[in-house]
């Protein structure tokens, strides 16, 4: 049978990129943008669902204007439409949850896919969050979904061992990185994402957030950072500390 | 003030056990059959589950319980059904919560929380109203008290979520979260063949052998359960040697929290270098039989 398949985009700055200003404040303004790595792994297993089951992969940004361009890149792997909800704040899953899961009940689906927990701000509550608002079972950190009728069987990756679980449909679903390796798409492939139409809209609801940023700063690293270019300068210093600490 | 601590892996108990202490009262949620060392860390009762992987019976029986004001606080450890039944809670009892909190402090009504931001970029400081927690390791130095808390069974209203069955994770039969060295290997050993050359001065130094990521789950040179980051385990040793680990940020994560690290690196532009406290530029194999003989002196 065939799935309906609502796939969950993040778009994330190059955090290798960030540097603090002389204050320690960071800011992400101006750094290029790209798909969150677990998002592309999102991608890869719905697409590849569909590629077995039939149906239709629609992805949904929850980002900004900026985030617009990103999506062909969503489409060149092989989803068929998107949307991109522009108002995205950042520091508050609940908020996030609370657009994506309004969003995600005006469009049929069977399957909602995420990563378990994005490189940027890995709070790992959104698919949790957006279960709950949603009303459906969730799946945590799967290596493998495989539907069947009106059920699903996904092999959970957790820390000491690996679960198979089985539950209901609709379900969220958030991967793993390990599930897939995500394609790299065809040049003719990525030419046709870039006449495909992205359709964009404001966030219909509008942030109540009560959870307050008192400052995001640039850990101060307490690290002596001695390095050493010759080798033999550095070995007796570093004997010292381990014969010291490991005694 | 109660609050409850709930955490699928035994281990990460006791620190999240003693924190909340702290605030007041406290009791534990964690599958069973629990072992004597974490009847001492000061519960007032351990409820026991049977299954964590059911999420959604587990954020309906804590939802409940908060809802009849039972308790103040959740902390969760941050594990994989952690975060799941974390999300799920907050929903289902419509109250903020934060993740990987490092730090937490009352401030009047409000709670003041830390926490790592841009993937350990920075250091996101946010006060909020918020009552589920979840709680990056470290967030206390475990200590015992000398009395045992009492253990009792609780039942679950039926789950979604049914578990088929479950494989333990190839083990290499050590536990890197417990380890007081460890040395660190990357990309950079070369092959697993070398690994010959580097247990000599792990077991000179009585370190246990970890990896990164790819070291561990992309060539298999070490079994999964010894990967540090993110992904993998996150480890607190008094030394963690990193060799021939360039250091992102997603492995920074799963050893921010060692006392001294001391990194080797061919690379002299390695991220490794800005988060050691000693760093040689240089080739492991090189560097290590030297340490090893300084060791032996």
């Amino acid at each position: 049978m065939a799935y309906n398949i609502i796939v969950l985009i993040k778009v994330i700055p190059d955090l290798e990129q960030i540097k603090p200003d002389q204050q320690g404040n960071v800011s992400t303004k101006n750094l290029p943008l790209r798909i969150e790595t677990l998002s592309e792994n999102s991608i890869e297993a719905s697409v590849q669902l569909r590629e077995k089951h039939g149906g239709k992969v629609t992805g949904i940004i929850f980002g900004t204007q900026e985030s617009v361009p990103i999506m062909k890149k969503a489409y060149a792997m092989g989803v068929d439409e998107g949307v991109v909800i522009t108002g995205y704040q950042g520091n508050d899953p609940r908020y996030t949850a609370a657009v994506l899961s309004s969003k995600i009940k005006g469009i049929p689906h069977d399957i909602i896919v995420l990563g378990n927990q994005s490189a940027d701000s890995y709070t790992g509550l959104l698919p949790g969050l957006l279960a709950g608002a949603l009303g459906y079972p969730l799946i945590g950190n799967a290596i493998s979904i495989v539907p069947a009728d009106r059920k699903v069987k996904v092999k959970k990756f957790l820390e000491n061992k690996n679960v198979d679980v089985e539950a209901p449909l609709p379900a969220v679903i958030s991967v793993a990185q390990e599930i897939n390796e995500p394609r790299l798409p065809p040049v003719m492939q990525i030419m046709a994402a870039g006449r495909k139409q992205i359709l964009t809209e404001v966030a219909s609801i509008s942030n109540s957030s009560s959870i307050k940023v008192l400052s995001n700063t640039a850990p101060k690293s307490e690290r002596k950072k001695m390095i050493f270019e010759k080798t033999e300068e550095g070995i007796p210093v570093i004997v010292k500390v381990l014969k010291e600490e490991l005694r | 003030m109660k609050s409850f601590v709930f955490s699928d892996d035994l281990n990460l108990i006791p620190a999240i056990a003693t924190f909340a202490r702290g605030l007041g009262e406290v009791d534990i949620y964690a599958p069973g059959p629990v072992p004597p060392a974490i009847k001492k860390y000061g519960a007032s009762k351990i409820y026991t589950v049977n299954d964590p992987n059911l999420t959604d019976s587990i954020a309906d029986l804590l939802a409940s319980r908060i809802s009849k004001g039972e308790y103040q606080f959740g902390f969760i450890a941050s594990t994989v059904n952690g975060r799941d039944m974390a999300g799920l809670l907050a929903s289902k009892s419509d109250t903020n919560s934060v993740a990987e909190i490092s730090s937490f402090e009352l401030a009047g009504s409000s709670i003041r929380t830390k926490r790592f931001f841009f993937g350990g970029k920075s250091i996101l400081e946010e006060e909020s109203s918020s009552r589920i927690f979840t709680v990056s390791p470290g967030i206390a130095e475990p200590k015992e008290v000398e009395a045992e808390s009492p253990v009792e069974q609780v039942s679950l209203s039926p789950s979604r979520i049914t578990v088929l069955s479950s494989e333990e994770k190839k083990s290499g039969g050590v536990d890197i979260e417990k380890a007081q060295a460890i040395v660190s290997i990357g990309r950079g050993l070369g092959n697993k063949d070398k690994l010959s050359a580097i247990e000599p001065f792990a077991s000179a130094i009585n370190a246990v052998i970890a990896g990164s990521r790819p070291v561990c789950l992309d060539y298999h040179w070490l079994s999964e359960d010894r990967q540090v980051g993110l992904s993998g385990k996150k480890v607190r040793p008094k030394v963690y040697i990193a060799l021939g680990i360039s250091g992102q940020i997603q492995h920074i994560a799963g050893m921010r929290g060692s006392k001294i690290v001391i990194a080797v690196n061919k690379d002299k532009t390695a991220p490794i270098f800005e988060e050691c406290d000693y760093g040689i530029v240089g080739d492991m194999f090189d560097v290590l039989p030297k340490l090893l003989d300084g060791i032996k002196k």
